[in-house]
C-alpha cells in the first residue's frame, strides 16, 4: 500500500508559541485515522496544516507522493549538499555527516546566498514533485466544526458549486450526484432551503456530502460534532460511520472516544505538539503507555 | 401671506420654474456620476485592502490606498473641492468634471471603508470552506464572500449616497451660474431668492425636491435589502 499523506517533521509557530513541535506521520490509502488529545494540544492545527489552511512553519506535507507545502530544504540532504554553506563547512575539515548536522541543527542555509547549483536543485525538485495546493484541495475534503455551509446559497447550490466551477462535472451531472447524496441522507426535501433554515445536524451532514460531491481521496474532519446539540451528534456520527465502509481515507479529530474505538484503524494521541502515542484502538485505549494519555483517558471516558 | 404669494410667483413664472428644473437635473446628474465613480473606486480599494492582509505583493498598493482614505476622510470636502477646481484641474471648461471627480473620489474613500467592513463581517469560515473545496480565493470572494458582504453594506452605501446628494449643495462655492452644468438645485433656489428678494419660499421648494429624492431612494434601498435578505432566517 502506498502513502496518501506524508507529514514530515512539521513545526508550526503562532508568533512565539510553538504549537506543533515536529510531527511525522504517514497515512496509507483507506486508513481511518482518529486524532485525540486535550484542547490546545495541536490536533486541529495539524489537521489544518494538511490542506494548508494553516501554513506549516517548517517541514513538508506530501499528498500522493507530491509535495503540497512549501519545500523545506533541511529535509533534503542532497539539496543541502549543493549549498555554499555546506562546501564552506567541508573546507573547514568537517566530515560530510558533521556538516549536514551542523547545518540542520543551526538552520544555517540562507535562501538567496547559497549559489546557483543550490537554487537549481530546489527548482528541479519542485519541477518533479510539486503539486499546486488548490489542485490538491479539490481531492482533500474538509469538514469543519462550524459546518461553514455557504450562507448565500441553497443546499443544492452548496453541493454543486465547486464541482461545476472547477469543471469536474457539468451542471446536470453535479445536480444528479448531489440529489443522490441528499436522498441517501434523507434530506432531499431540503434541497432548495438556505442553510440558516436547517438544524446543526442537518447542516453538518450536508457539509459532509458537499465534500463527497468532489469525489475526494481523503476527508479531514475537524471536531465535526463539537458544535452540535447532543441529540444531533448521533446522526452525524452514523453518517461518518457509513463512510468508513468505503475505501475513503479519513482523518478525524474528535472527542468522541466511543466512536474512535469503533471506526479507527489507527488512533493517534497528540499532546504538547508532539505525537505521544499511536496504535490500534485496542492498544491506545486499553493499554495506554504514555502517562499523560492515561491521565487524558481517565478524564474523558 | 408673502410666503404663498412667492410660491405662486415661482410656480407660475416660467423662468423660475426652469431654474429649479435645471438645478434639480444637474444635482441628480452630478450625484449619479459621482456615486458611480465612488462605488468603483471604493470597491477596488476595499478589495486591495482585504487581499493585502495575506499577500505581501500588495503592500505598496495597500499603502497608497491607506493614504487615500486617510486624506479624503480627514479633510473637509469643501476644501477638496477648491483644490480640485482651482489647483489640480484648473483648466478652462473643465470645472464640472473637476467637481464630479472630487465628489466621486471623496465618496470612494467612505465607500471603500464600508465595503471593507462588510467583507470583514463575513465569517472567516466561508473563505476556508471555499478554498478547501479547491476554489481559488478570488473565486470564493466573488461567489461567496461578496454576495454576503453586499447585504451588510447596502445600508451604509445608501447613507453615503444620501449624504453625497446633499453635499453637492456646496457646488456654488466654486461658482455656478445659470446655464452651466454646475448650476445645482441649491444655487437655483438662491438665484430665485435674490430675484424675488425673499429666501423662504425658494428654499422650501428646493428642500422639498431634496427630501422627495432622498425619501424615494430610501424606499428603494429598503426593497432591495429585503430582496437580498431572502436567505436569512428571519424574513
Amino acid at each position: 500500500m502506498t502513502n496518501i499523506i506524508d507529514i514530515k517533521n512539521v513545526h508550526k509557530y503562532f508568533k512565539q508559541n510553538e504549537v506543533l513541535k515536529g510531527v511525522n506521520l504517514s497515512i496509507k490509502k483507506g486508513e481511518k485515522i482518529v486524532i485525540i488529545g486535550a484542547s490546545g494540544s495541536g490536533k486541529s492545527t495539524l489537521l489544518r496544516c494538511i490542506n494548508r489552511l494553516e501554513e506549516p512553519t517548517c517541514g513538508e506535507i506530501y499528498f500522493n507522493d507530491k509535495l503540497i507545502s512549501e519545500i523545506d530544504p533541511y529535509e533534503h540532504d542532497d539539496i543541502i549538499k549543493k549549498s555554499k554553506t555546506y562546501a564552506r563547512l567541508l573546507s573547514n575539515n568537517m566530515s560530510e555527516e558533521e556538516a549536514l548536522d551542523t547545518i540542520k541543527n543551526n538552520h544555517l542555509l540562507k535562501p538567496i546566498k547559497e549559489g546557483k547549483e543550490y537554487k537549481n536543485s530546489i527548482k528541479k525538485y519542485l519541477n518533479d514533485n510539486y503539486l499546486d495546493i488548490t489542485v490538491a484541495r479539490s481531492k482533500i475534503g474538509m469538514v469543519f466544526q462550524h459546518f461553514n455551509l455557504f450562507n448565500n446559497l441553497t443546499v443544492l447550490e452548496n453541493l454543486t458549486l465547486a464541482p461545476v466551477e472547477l469543471k469536474l462535472m457539468n451542471k446536470e451531472d453535479a445536480t444528479k450526484k448531489a440529489t443522490e447524496l441528499l436522498k441517501r441522507i434523507g434530506l432531499l426535501d431540503k434541497k432548495d432551503e438556505y442553510p440558516s433554515k436547517l438544524s446543526g445536524g442537518q447542516e453538518q451532514r450536508i457539509a459532509i456530502i458537499r465534500s463527497l460531491c468532489m469525489n475526494p481521496d481523503v476527508m479531514l474532519f475537524d471536531e465535526p460534532t463539537s458544535a452540535l446539540d447532543p441529540e444531533m451528534v448521533g446522526e452525524v456520527l452514523s453518517l461518518m460511520e457509513e463512510l468508513t465502509s468505503s475505501g475513503l481515507t479519513m482523518i478525524i479529530v474528535t472527542h468522541e472516544m466511543a466512536f474512535a474505538r469503533k471506526v479507527a484503524s489507527k488512533v493517534i494521541y497528540i499532546d504538547n505538539g508532539i505525537i505521544q502515542e499511536e496504535g490500534t484502538p485496542e492498544e491506545v485505549f486499553d493499554n495506554p503507555k504514555n502517562p499523560r494519555l492515561k491521565d487524558f483517558l481517565s478524564k474523558v471516558i | 401671506m408673502k410666503f404663498f404669494q412667492d410660491l405662486v410667483e415661482i410656480i407660475t413664472t416660467a423662468e423660475y420654474r426652469n431654474y429649479i428644473l435645471e438645478g434639480f437635473l444637474n444635482t441628480l446628474g452630478i450625484t449619479f456620476i459621482a456615486v458611480v465613480i465612488g462605488l468603483v473606486l471604493g470597491f477596488l480599494v476595499a478589495i486591495i485592502k482585504v487581499f493585502a492582509r495575506a499577500n505581501k505583493a500588495l503592500a505598496i498598493p495597500n499603502t497608497i490606498c491607506n493614504i487615500y482614505t486617510t486624506v479624503f476622510r480627514g479633510t473637509p470636502v469643501a476644501l477638496q473641492l477648491f483644490i480640485f477646481v482651482f489647483a489640480l484641474f484648473a483648466i478652462p471648461g473643465f470645472k464640472v468634471y473637476a467637481v464630479i471627480l472630487c465628489f466621486g473620489v471623496n465618496s470612494g474613500a467612505y465607500v471603500s471603508e464600508s465595503i471593507r467592513a462588510g467583507i470583514m463581517s463575513v465569517d472567516g469560515g466561508q473563505m476556508e470552506a471555499g478554498i478547501s473545496l479547491g476554489l481559488s480565493e478570488i473565486k470564493t470572494m466573488k461567489k461567496i464572500i461578496l454576495p454576503q458582504a453586499i447585504k451588510n453594506v447596502i445600508p451604509a452605501i445608501g447613507n453615503e449616497v444620501i449624504a453625497l446628494l446633499k453635499e453637492t449643495a456646496i457646488i456654488s462655492m466654486v461658482g455656478s451660474t445659470v446655464g452651466t452644468l454646475t448650476f445645482d438645485l441649491n444655487q437655483a433656489s438662491s438665484t430665485i431668492s435674490y430675484a424675488i428678494s425673499d429666501f423662504f419660499a425658494p428654499s422650501i421648494i428646493a428642500a422639498l425636491f431634496y427630501l422627495v429624492v432622498v425619501y424615494l431612494f430610501t424606499f428603494l434601498i429598503k426593497i432591495f435589502e429585503k430582496e437580498l435578505h431572502k436567505s436569512d432566517k428571519h424574513n
